[in-house]
């Protein structure tokens, strides 16, 4: 079996892995970390949304041996231990989650576009959020959410 | 510390582990030793199961079980029963409801039905072990259609129910509604399709089951919205073990919208599975899955014929409906085309004659169970279609016909011809209100823009009526602990709602005390005696009641502890604010000192024990609350491509009292996403000859995204809360759902009003909107 290393959260890791392992499941059944979640089997739904070296990824369309030598960042590793991050804070503020299920690759996903497009308009928050589904919210207060984020990660 | 009241914004405190990844949804719980379970499926409509050979299954290393239906059947598990509120057809007798075992008997009725149950080591060893399986199918020809199940001759579901007949339905005055037709200046006719969908909650569904053998129980951690009816199910009539056994738990769960309660076949499979292997055994569905064994919602066809007065005045509604159910009566599966539909005809419209008669058929297709509004969407959709279209035929103005024919406040209360308690209300404030937010004076420059930009634009308004639902008891139990926390349990349960923000809110509120302070518990069958769950959206009607009412016995309680320190009278002692005093007197204690001394045995009044302030209690609703409330919609058509675009969304409604602003509008949000998503985009759609579901998948079943949602303003009409609980609240999870797909598929069709095309069935997707326009041209 292939034997990877890379490091999650900041923290460095190595494991054994079978070649077919997605990344998303390397992530929550290997290292435990269960915040990023799996809603579809096409990659469509976007909840298991990370960070690899920076770029939001859909982490069941990457195996983990593609992650060799990443540094991948979860919803758990966003913000240290008891802080929450801006975008975040601004999802709780607004009212941008409701069962929960698809906001850690929703907020993934949006601190990532944020970073490439720091003051986006309404029309590329929704268009930018096309790969993240919500079936709660009906995405107005996701939307909101992610300007505000923007707002707070500019000052 | 944080003391709300009734009607704040107070932020989600489930909030806080939902956004840092720490949420506990099934799939992230890990049991020792668990076992993986997967669910071989029927790739057939209709198929006759000559035998089923497991030999080359079991021979994989770590395959530990493979369950077939006979050797369900052998082990003499009973069949889920249906539970319809509707269960007779209308010469009295029983609906034919055919056994729903766990896993197919014999043939297979649809595709996506449970054939075989499978258990391994590992769940890649599961997979494996599905393909190796070899059941000799025998496809037989399917029928996918309810209308032509009804035919005579067409071919059967089941050998023994004849004509593919469930069972028929009828409420209203036939004789008096007729003669109103045949009184009335014009009959106006449509039929009218309410598409196929289905909920995908985000998070499929999947249990984990654990049998204990030292003690005989089972526990059975699931994504349900149900923990208490499901158990009992499962418990008396399928496992056929004491209910006391099962131990269901419901952790966080990711969505539900109906497709969540009803009784599935995988967890009494895992638990069989468990008891049989010693070990936990855990199975998620996946997406594909999900798409043919989640139960589907909708799919009603009616022909609806109004009449109405040359004055614009209406006088009659008679709605014939052909329900489809599937290939089996699901949990509660036949009540929707029948009763479900039927309460809320004719809208917030006055009307002196009202019928509704329906059939409900058998079709080899996933069954059908509540999504979303559960009939009240469906009759909400047929009374705006056939009034749009009688506005458009007739030469009313669609907005001047509504506006005359809504129900007057003078005229409240008052029974429908349906038997609807309506009480309270104010639809005709509630109509102008959402008119004149949608800026009615500055529509005709819009529509000039748009047509500059080479857009038709469209608008539509949609008064709606509906009411409650589900399970009619709920219980609360507030239990305080020494150290100042407070446990608030709940029978009902979020699948997302908030309840854990707004149950303590309104105990907090109540009471006087530190909203951080409560900790809230729901979805366990150890945590209440009973349970509703979530269905009908009840929580507030039921749960927030209960939450009510067990701190009116705290306050009762404390008012005794009180008078014993103020060694007083308990008649004297009065509470408000979160404190009990003696009016004239500067004799005061809050409700936090009155819990504190309820653990001081020095401090108690006679007769109450240490804690005794704890309140143990079940609310029973008495009559069911009409939620009611209008949208706006205004859309632009591309008439070269048949796009939609939502461009304005305006809502009113009436829920009585808000309990908090901010999670109402997500409820109203949602249900309006989910409503334009069934208007626009949804369709559960199966393959005529095959029987094959052909938008399987989130590649092919269209949800709405964020760039599908219009810009959206909300607000609530707070003049009329129902007396018919002491909140005073209606219920507002599903009033989305009934307002939408007439609002938004009405103002398509006023944006090509102009090349007559009249009506179009949903989903309005751009090739059909596209077809429409070439065909009128």
């Amino acid at each position: 079996m292939p034997r990877i290393s890379l490091t999650v959260n900041g923290k460095p890791v190595a494991h054994e892995v079978e070649a077919r392992t997605l990344l998303v499941q390397y992530l929550r059944e290997t290292l435990k970390l269960t915040g990023t979640h799996v809603g579809c089997d096409t990659s469509q739904c976007g909840a298991c949304v990370v960070h690899v070296d920076g770029r939001a990824v859909k982490s069941c369309t990457m195996l983990a041996v593609q992650a060799d030598g990443a540094r991948v960042t979860t919803i758990e590793g966003l913000a240290p231990a008891g802080k929450l991050h801006p975008m975040q804070q601004a999802f709780h503020e607004n009212h941008g989650l409701q069962c929960g299920f698809c906001t850690p690759g929703m907020v993934m996903a949006s601190v990532a576009l944020v970073q490439g497009n720091p003051d986006p308009t309404d029309a590329q928050v929704r268009h930018g959020l096309e790969g993240n589904l919500c079936r709660c919210t009906g995405y107005q207060n996701i939307v909101k959410a992610v300007l505000a984020g923007a707002k707070a990660m500019r000052t | 510390m944080l003391k709300p009241h009734i009607g704040d914004s107070v932020l989600r405190h489930e909030d806080a582990r939902f956004l840092t990844g720490r949420g506990t949804y099934v799939d992230d719980i890990t049991l020792p030793n668990q076992a993986f379970a997967a669910v071989l499926r029927s790739p057939h409509a209709h198929a006759r199961i000559n035998g089923i050979d497991a030999s080359a299954a079991l021979a994989i290393s770590g395959v530990l079980l493979v369950v077939t239906g006979e050797d369900w059947l052998k082990q003499g598990f009973g069949p889920i029963p249906t539970k319809s509120a509707v269960n007779k057809k209308r010469d009295g007798s029983p609906l034919n409801e055919p056994p729903r075992h766990c896993l197919a008997i014999g043939k297979a009725r649809h595709v996506g039905e449970a054939v075989a149950l499978v258990v391994a080591e590992s769940h890649a060893a599961a997979l494996n072990a599905l393909d190796a399986i070899d059941v000799d199918y025998e496809a037989l020809p399917a029928v996918t259609d309810a209308r032509k199940a009804l035919e005579p001759g067409a071919l059967l579901v089941w050998d023994d129910i004849p004509g593919n007949f469930c069972l028929d339905f009828e409420l209203g005055d036939k004789a008096a509604t007729e003669a109103s037709l045949k009184a009335s200046d014009h009959v106006v006719e449509l039929d009218v399709v309410n598409n196929r969908v289905t909920a995908v909650p985000i998070e499929p569904r999947g249990a984990i089951a654990s049998y204990d053998a030292k003690t005989d129980c089972y526990t059975l951690y699931n994504a349900t919205q149900n923990v208490h009816a499901n158990r009992d199910t499962f418990a008396e009539k399928v496992l056929h073990v004491p209910k006391e056994k099962i131990h269901h738990i419901a952790p966080d769960v990711g969505g539900g919208f109906g497709v969540k309660n009803g009784v599935y076949p995988e967890p009494a499979l895992l638990m069989y599975a468990s008891r049989k292997l010693g070990r936990p055994v855990k199975w998620i569905n996946t997406r594909s899955e999900s798409f043919v064994s989640d139960s589907h919602g909708r799919n009603q066809m009616s022909k609806v014929r109004l009449g109405i007065n040359k004055d614009g005045k209406f006088q009659a509604l008679y709605t014939e409906t052909i329900g489809d159910l599937g290939a089996f009566c699901w949990t509660v599966g036949p009540f929707t085309p029948t009763g479900g539909s039927a309460r809320t005809q004719g809208g917030p419209y006055a009307f002196k004659a009202m019928y509704y008669c329906s059939k409900a058929a058998f079709t080899n297709t996933m069954p059908m169970d509540p999504y979303r509004g559960a009939g009240r969407p469906e009759a909400s959709f047929q009374i705006e279609r056939i009034v749009e279209c009688a506005a458009r035929k007739l030469g009313f103005d669609p907005v001047e016909l509504r506006r005359k024919n809504l129900i007057p406040p003078t005229s409240l209360p008052l029974k429908t011809a349906m038997g609807l308690d309506v009480d309270c209300g104010d639809f005709p404030q509630v109509f102008e209100r959402t008119l004149a937010l949608s800026d009615r004076a500055g529509y005709a420059k819009r529509v000039e823009e748009s047509r500059r930009k080479g857009w038709l634009r469209g608008f539509a308004i949609a008064p709606y009526m509906e009411c409650t639902g589900g399970g009619p008891k709920e219980f609360a139990g507030v239990r305080f602990q020494k150290d100042g926390s407070v446990e608030l349990a709940v029978g009902s349960q979020s699948t997302g709602m908030g309840h854990e923000t707004s149950m303590p809110q309104i105990l907090a509120a109540r009471l006087g005390i530190d909203f951080e302070s409560i900790k809230y518990r729901q979805g366990d069958t150890e945590a209440t005696p009973l349970g509703g769950g979530h269905g009908g959206s009840r929580n507030l009607e039921l749960g927030g009641n209960a939450v009510h009412q067990a701190a009116s016995e705290v306050i009762e309680k404390g008012r005794k502890l009180a008078a014993h320190q103020f060694d007083t009278d308990e008649a004297k002692v009065q509470f408000e604010d979160g404190h009990f005093f003696v009016p004239g007197t500067n004799q005061t204690m809050t409700m936090r000192e009155a819990i504190e001394a309820s653990f001081d045995p020095s401090k108690l009044p006679e007769g109450m024990a240490p804690g005794g302030l704890d309140a143990n209690t079940t609310y029973e609703r008495g009559v069911i609350s009409i939620p009611n409330g209008c949208h706006a919609a205004e859309v632009e058509v591309g008439p070269e491509t048949g796009v939609v675009r939502m461009v304005g969304y305006w809502v009113v409604d009436d829920f009585g009292t808000i309990i908090n602003p901010l999670l109402c509008d997500g409820q109203v949000m949602g249900g309006t996403a989910q409503g334009i998503g069934q208007a626009l985009l949804e369709v559960a759609h199966y393959d005529p000859e095959s029987g094959q579901m052909v938008t399987g998948s989130l590649t092919d079943y269209a949800l709405p995204r964020a760039d599908t949602m219009p810009p959206m303003t909300i607000e609530y009409y707070e003049g009329a809360p129902t007396k018919k609980n002491p909140l005073g609240v209606k219920g507002a999870g599903e009033a989305g759902c009934c307002g939408a797909p007439p609002a938004v598929v009405n103002a398509v069709l006023d944006a090509l009003k102009d090349y007559g095309v009249t009506h179009i069935d949903m989903p309005l997707t751009p090739e059909k909107v596209w077809r429409a326009i070439r065909a009128a041209r």
